[in-house]
């Protein structure tokens, strides 16, 4: 019993941390190319959540095709969103102070979150599995819920998909030629700004992912938002901006460690994304993947 | 900003301010039941001004973007609180434990925050402000989680009027002390960092620990405003500490003005006119509060960066 639960406690640690990648993989890429911290990119996560649960309702019978929907629905509409914050909001913001760009950004996330519990309410929600993912498989004589191996093998489906699109794409060349010299690629004559807008949607998109996968795993209420973007700025802080095998490594280590931390006291749990936070602060402060900078 | 000293026609500005400030509570008190309402609503404008004017010193004057204040802020609040709620402290010791307090969480979260400048400092100040909201939240036999801690006994000296003065009369020596502290030699290299960080270090100004000690001057005198705004409502609760309320003095500072020193104090208190006209409107209406100060904030971001003060010197003064 005693290894079962261990491994139990395992694999819900890396499920939420898979999540977590997925979200933290959209920031750190819109971060990449449009060098804009984006602290709105949780509240998305959590629109994401709440429209996955309204479009569940609306199912008389929420199967996997119905979930398979939402999984396509859901991040349609973030990515809607999201290009009508770009082209609205950001698209303005680009290359000036810092201080703008983060002001814009935290004053956003003010207006989302206000407009979630304006729409949804307080309460808790949740989104039933539908059930041929709400069983368990036995591997080993142990039992593990699918739901939880559904994103565990979407995650690193994720990851490679992202890792494709960007070095064995032409759209990839474009957002890593605007990462480096946005000036050429554009007197090369490609629209430098549609790139952006692409990039901020692609984020956005993540985020909805990582909404819907989220919402059928735990309740959602409204703390979600900020606990994710919390999350992920650890992650950002820990792996360090722009690369992706630093936020997968940090996403898991955090996931796996509030899992496990949560069997000995719940408290200890959410402290740890700062502990580790803190102590990669003080032994490398610019992340454990990332680079001095000058 | 330029002038070394006050000129003859700032001083006799701000005694008149500070004159009609004064006798403001008089002339609400024959008001009645209706008067005693308003007093308080001053008194926390004022407390609310310091609290706007404490960020400042960071945001404006050094630079630092802080999504965090709420965190000394609160610590301030709950020192008070616990201090003469739980060991019995009279109510001047405990204020002035509130600034050290705050300093001291400012010393310790400064200490990790400043080690990353710019944007990972915005995201470190949200982050372990929202620690200390988990903190103040969860650990129910100390802080009282969310019901907060209640009933702390005031002075019977302090009527509402005489506790109004008595904030009005912080307010005003912060403000003093802040305009020594950004004229000194210490505000030079503050102000030297914000401008260019890099040529400040050369000139060998060591960045980090003029950052971290106006970090910690800031926290103490957000400290000083939480152990106030604690005393003016008898309770201490988790809201103090949620990052919401650390958008209201950035909110204060971007609408009034990062640039000047009294900036923020006539953001902050456009902000709470706003909050009470508001809830005249509709009682509903403070419940999407947060959805109001986004949308303003917005605004001003896009089209007014320099804040009200900013405008006003572009169109009246024309400088």
């Amino acid at each position: 019993m005693e290894i079962n639960f261990l491994l139990f406690q395992l694999l819900n640690g890396l499920t939420e941390g898979m999540i977590l990648f997925i979200v933290a993989s959209g920031l750190s890429l819109v971060f990449g190319v449009l060098r804009v911290i984006n602290f709105a990119h949780g509240s998305l996560y959590m629109i994401g959540a709440y429209l996955a649960f309204s479009l569940s309702t609306r199912f008389p019978q929420f199967t996997l095709g119905p979930y398979l929907l939402l999984m396509i629905l859901v991040p349609a509409g973030i990515a809607a969103i999201g290009l009508l914050l770009e082209v609205t909001l950001f698209r303005r913001i680009y290359g000036k102070e810092h201080l703008l760009q983060l002001l814009l950004t935290y004053a956003l996330v003010l207006v989302l979150d206000d407009l979630v519990r304006l729409v949804w309410g307080g309460d808790i929600r949740n989104v039933p599995r539908p059930p041929s993912l709400a069983g368990s498989v036995e591997f080993l004589s142990l039992s593990f819920p699918t739901y939880n191996i559904f994103i565990l093998l979407l995650g690193p489906a994720i990851a490679l998909g992202l890792w494709w699109l960007l070095y064995r794409t032409h759209a990839g060349n474009l957002i890593r030629a605007a990462v480096t010299y946005p000036e050429m690629l554009g007197a090369l004559g490609t629209n430098v700004t549609w790139v952006m807008t692409g990039t901020f949607v692609l984020g956005c998109v993540l985020a909805g992912i990582g909404g819907v996968l989220m919402s059928a795993l735990a309740n959602i209420d409204l703390g979600i938002a900020m606990e994710k973007i919390i999350d992920c700025f650890a992650v950002v802080v820990i792996g360090g901006l722009g690369s992706v095998w630093g936020v997968l490594l940090s996403s898991l280590i955090i996931g796996v460690g509030k899992s496990y931390l949560s069997l000995i006291l719940v408290r200890l749990a959410m402290v740890f994304p700062f502990f580790v936070m803190a102590l990669v602060l003080v032994i490398r402060p610019w992340g454990l993947f990332g680079k001095p900078e000058r | 900003m330029s002038e070394p000293r006050f000129s003859r026609k700032t001083m006799a500005g701000s005694a008149v301010i500070v004159a009609a400030l004064v006798i403001l509570p008089y002339i609400l008190m024959t008001l009645g039941k209706r008067g005693e309402y308003w007093i308080w609503v001053i008194t926390e404008m004022v407390i609310m001004a310091l609290f706007a004017i404490s960020l400042n010193l960071i945001l404006g004057f050094g630079g630092m973007v802080s999504f965090g204040h709420s965190a000394f802020y609160g610590t301030g609040a709950y020192t008070v609180a616990l201090l003469i709620k739980k060991a019995g402290f009279p109510f001047f010791l405990a204020l002035a434990a509130a600034p050290l307090l705050a300093g001291a969480a400012a010393a310790i979260i400064g200490w990790f925050c400043v080690r990353r400048i710019g944007l990972y400092f915005a995201i470190l100040t949200l982050a372990f402000s929202q620690l200390l909201y988990m903190i103040a939240f969860q650990w129910y036999t100390f802080t009282g989680g969310d019901d907060g801690i209640h009933g702390i006994h005031r002075p019977d000296f302090f009527g509402p009027v005489h506790y109004y003065l008595f904030c009005l009369a912080i307010l005003i020596a912060s403000l003093l002390v802040m305009r020594m502290i950004t004229r000194s030699a210490f505000g030079l290299a503050i102000r030297t960092i914000r401008e260019n960080s890099e040529r400040a270090k050369f000139i060998g100004i060591h960045v980090q620990r003029y950052q971290l000690l106006n970090f910690i001057i800031a926290g103490a005198f957000a400290g000083i405003s939480g152990g106030l705004i604690t005393e003016l409502n008898r309770f201490a609760q988790t809201d103090f500490l949620h990052w919401t309320k650390s958008s209201e003095p950035i909110f204060a500072s971007l609408v009034g003005g990062m640039y000047s020193l009294i900036g923020p104090v006539i953001g902050s208190t456009i902000l709470m006119f706003l909050k009470i006209v508001l809830q005249q409107i509709h009682q509903s209406l403070v419940e999407i509060w947060a959805l109001f100060l986004g949308l303003i904030l917005l605004l001003v971001v896009l089209f007014a960066p320099e804040g009200i003060t900013g405008l006003y010197q572009k169109f009246v003064r024309k400088t």
